[in-house]
């Protein structure tokens, strides 16, 4: 059952950020609440104040703006996945946030509550991550962009300081000859493994690879040591490379042995959907 | 959930082994764990055990019992508490050995640990690596303490 709180209706992101400095930890911002008023009901978190930021205008845009794509935190999964721009700029994204959960959690979930939330087994963050991604944290006094690999710590913890509220993701616009691509894989509700992965593709040599893991461990990383197994490689090559940056990209995924599949289980389905993912952008 | 751990400390096992039954130095290397104490000497003892993954927090009033002592070389103690709060359990069977090894004491650990309730809900492996990694920080916190003290 959901305990009582008091519902805060601020209209600005400095309220916002007031509030959050004023009751700390007695306070959670709340846009969706897929994950926050499921975690209330079971009485795994209380919260005396639930501040509701579906009011703050300004922050459920999409926007391409100087060769950044700018989705605002309060878009839901549901604006993403049906946005026509973003299917011409980035389809990888729009294809995974239409299959994220289901269509009631994606017509309320929030981009931002989740990525804030920080569930390890979400998908977003690790296709932000290989898309370079940055989010944008503000509060009452600054305003600063964090990278999608500095933006999760761990299990539920973002970088994101106690006052500080995520207001968009900025993520630059691939080049002509640049594909993304991100696959899950899962036999329960959750995905056990995420791959993403971005590259350009210039005269058959490859450059500006980017490849993050997630849900396999604790949040999304990055796998700078893979990456460096397929830039400035000819595909051919890159191809022969697979199964090496397989394995780093397995290691780096940091796997949690659980109800999801076990460490080496994990370790393996990364090289896998990464395999797969390359075979579908590099053909 | 089963845990080892095992320690080098540069100091002598008697005082290792002295340092273990200081409760209030000893409880002070337990990430999280404050409030100790003794109900009888060497055989009974309180604390509270708070622990936090992102926004969620547990806090286990938690009742140590000594189980087996064998003078400088092993310990066997018992850990339960709940938190009704959240509506956990946790139990944790814990075996401590002592051994030496040239000047050194070999501090070991090995920590069956059960939780029970709705906090398993955040999943095995997450509450594993907490665990995993609060065992880390104690082992470290005792070393340096002891080690600090030669």
């Amino acid at each position: 059952m959901l305990r009582r709180f008091r519902l805060e209706e601020p209209d600005s992101v400095t309220q916002v950020s007031e509030l959050l400095g004023r009751f700390g930890d007695n306070a959670k911002i709340y846009a969706g609440g897929t994950e926050l008023l499921l975690a209330m009901k079971e009485g795994l978190v209380r919260y005396e104040r639930l501040i509701n930021v579906k009011g703050v205008k300004g922050l459920s845009d999409v926007v391409v703006d100087n060769g950044t794509v700018r989705i605002g935190a309060l878009c839901t999964h549901r604006q993403v996945e049906t946005s026509s721009m973003l299917q011409q700029k980035l389809p990888a994204l729009v294809k995974l946030e239409q299959n994220v959960a289901n269509v009631r959690v994606r017509q309320a979930g929030t981009i931002g509550g989740n990525l804030c939330f920080a569930e390890p087994h979400a998908d977003p963050g690790t296709l932000l991550m290989a898309l370079g991604a940055k989010m944008v944290a503000e509060k009452s006094s600054a305003k600063r962009e964090i990278a999608a690999e500095e933006f999760f710590v761990d299990a539920f913890e973002t970088s994101l300081e106690a006052d500080e509220v995520l207001t968009e993701i900025r993520i630059p616009t691939p080049g002509a000859n640049s594909r993304s691509a991100y696959l899950k894989f899962g036999y329960l509700e959750r995905p056990s493994v995420g791959v993403a992965l971005a590259l350009t593709v210039n005269a058959g040599t490859i450059s500006d690879t980017k490849i993050a893991v997630g849900c396999a461990g604790p949040a999304p990383r990055r796998v700078a040591e893979a990456e460096a197994l397929f830039d400035g490689k000819g595909t051919q090559e890159a191809m022969r490379n697979l199964p090496a940056a397989g394995v780093i990209a397995g290691r780096a995924a940091e796997a949690i042995s659980d109800l999801h599949g076990s460490q080496e289980y994990k370790e393996h389905i990364v090289g896998v959907l990464l395999k797969r993912a390359f075979q579908s952008l590099v053909s | 959930m089963q845990f080892q751990k095992e320690v080098e400390i540069s100091a002598p096992r008697e005082k290792v082994w002295q340092f273990i039954w200081d409760v209030d130095r000893f409880i002070s290397c337990v990430p999280g764990c404050k409030d100790a104490k003794t109900i009888e000497e060497g055989k009974r003892y309180t604390a509270t055990m708070v622990e936090k993954v992102g926004p969620f927090k547990v806090e286990f009033p938690t009742m140590i019992e000594v189980i087996e002592r064998e003078e400088l070389s092993r310990i066997k103690a018992q850990a339960s508490g709940a938190d009704n709060k959240i509506g956990s359990r946790m139990k944790v069977d814990l075996d401590v050995s002592l051994r030496t090894q040239d000047d050194k004491t070999i501090l070991g650990f090995v920590a069956g640990v059960d939780i029970l309730g709705k906090l398993a809900a955040l999943g095995h492996g997450i509450i594993k690596r907490k665990a995993d990694q609060v065992l880390d920080e104690f082992a470290q916190a005792v070393k340096q303490k002891l080690e600090g003290d030669s």
